[in-house]
């Protein structure tokens, strides 16, 4: 990940210690791509805002579970925003589009642009590459589900394909991002 | 399903959940067993970490001041050089207790939902400080629109707080609204739960001089029936504002 990862790091371990101040610099620091993904899946800022709200409270009540030789804390704190925005749109029923006509980029809007930056760090870059040698079908499934929040069921009818299909797509994708990323 | 034993199906739902595709039922059971399985939630951290560099190609997007300043008030205030220090709109108040009262003053008066003037003019107060009410003041306003929302006020040596609702709109039905003190450098402390009268009264636990004089800043949370079954705030701020002594 192509954050400072020690800065961030010691920024959470800071939090741990109820450092209030060193909590509004992570918020300054890491927000931008923490609100960039919440709204990419979520797809209406008001509920990106209110999942990132949530999420920062929880970090700042977890920051001492944070262990930075587990995972590096972008991971971690994006993998809390993640989880909450699947969490979110579980929720009973979900208008598509908001009545104040504020739903903001489509899921392939700026598809596949996201990829084409994956240069950032080594890890991204080994990412990208086993990205690129998964067949173009699965490559796309499994964006689309990472970076908009799809479910299988979506996926399939976004991609005009059947549920059983699609559901192959990933798993084999995924099998083949792993093997691909352990021989890197 | 028991993925237990399974490795393979075991990473392959692990897999599935760190991309997000696991939904339904299938993801609250998964949820479940991470946190009995060690080894489960070993191998969704792993997936999550082999994917985790594409979060970094989604383009950032700076979220409203609003979202901070209501994370900070749910996690309690910074002690120094924090938001309060840097807020246009604690500037624009100006620090002078004339200053900040008259602006206070002008914000009863107009309740408009237009936003606050930035940088109102100072005003001087022709009433000499002895002659002003020794009370603490604030207004609290919505902290997406700065709309005032609600008027609290508390004699300097009374323990009785006035809580005026200005906007009935703020209250929802089934749930309650509860008034937190946000003193300097410390968690929130709550002051009580507000009725569903347009005046309320909330009981302090000592006068205001000492409740209140460590406490720049208040704000209300809505929460269930009863108030937060945990003693912090659990649910949205809807309404947060500096609390200035008036005297």
């Amino acid at each position: 990940m192509n954050q400072p990862a020690e800065p961030l790091a010691s920024l959470l371990a800071a939090c741990a210690r109820r450092d209030r101040a060193a909590f509004e610099r992570l918020y300054r620091e890491t927000s931008p791509k923490l609100f960039g993904v919440a709204l990419r899946i979520l797809k209406r800022e008001d509920w990106a805002e209110d999942v990132l709200q949530e999420c920062y409270v929880r970090i700042w009540d977890h920051a001492r579970d944070f262990r930075a030789g587990l995972a590096a804390p972008m991971t971690w704190m994006t993998s809390i925003v993640r989880n909450r925005c699947l969490d979110w749109l579980r929720r009973p029923k979900l208008e598509v589009i908001d009545e104040d006509g504020e739903l903001i980029e489509s899921a392939e809007s700026d598809y596949p642009g996201p990829l084409a930056e994956l240069e950032a760090s080594a890890d991204a870059r080994a990412l990208k590459k086993c990205l690129n040698a998964l067949e173009a079908k699965q490559r796309q499934a499994i964006a689309l589900a990472y970076f908009d929040g799809l479910s299988h069921a979506e996926l399939a009818g976004h991609l005009r394909e059947p549920l059983g299909t699609v559901k192959t797509w990933v798993r084999r994708g995924l099998l083949r991002l792993k093997s691909c990323l352990e021989a890197a | 399903m028991n993925c237990r034993n399974q490795p393979q199906l075991q990473d392959r739902l692990a897999a599935e959940y760190a991309l997000g595709t696991l939904r339904g039922r299938a993801r609250s059971r998964l949820q479940r067993w991470m946190r009995e399985d060690a080894a489960l939630a070993r191998a969704v951290a792993e997936w999550e970490a082999r994917l985790g560099p594409l979060a970094l190609a989604v383009r950032p997007v700076a979220p409203p001041a609003r979202v901070w300043d209501a994370i900070r008030a749910r996690v309690g205030s910074t002690p120094r050089a924090g938001l309060w220090d840097s807020l246009a709109f604690w500037r624009g108040l100006g620090l002078a207790a004339s200053g900040a009262a008259a602006v206070l003053l002008a914000a009863v008066a107009l309740i408009s939902p237009q936003p606050p003037v930035p940088a109102p003019a100072p005003v001087v107060l022709k009433v000499p400080s002895t002659e002003m009410a020794a009370v603490y003041l604030a207004v609290l306003s919505d902290p997406k629109t700065n709309k005032p929302l609600l008027l609290v006020s508390a004699g300097r040596h009374s323990d009785q707080m006035q809580v005026r609702t200005l906007d009935p709109s703020i209250r929802v039905s089934g749930k309650d609204l509860e008034l937190w003190a946000l003193p300097a450098g410390k968690a929130p402390r709550s002051l009580g739960v507000l009725g569903d009268a347009e005046r309320a009264m909330v009981k302090l636990a000592s006068a205001a001089d000492q409740s209140l004089a460590d406490v720049p800043t208040l704000a209300i949370s809505l929460e269930p029936k009863g108030g937060s079954p945990t003693g912090r705030a659990t649910g949205p701020v809807l309404a947060v504002g500096p609390c200035i002594k008036f005297w």
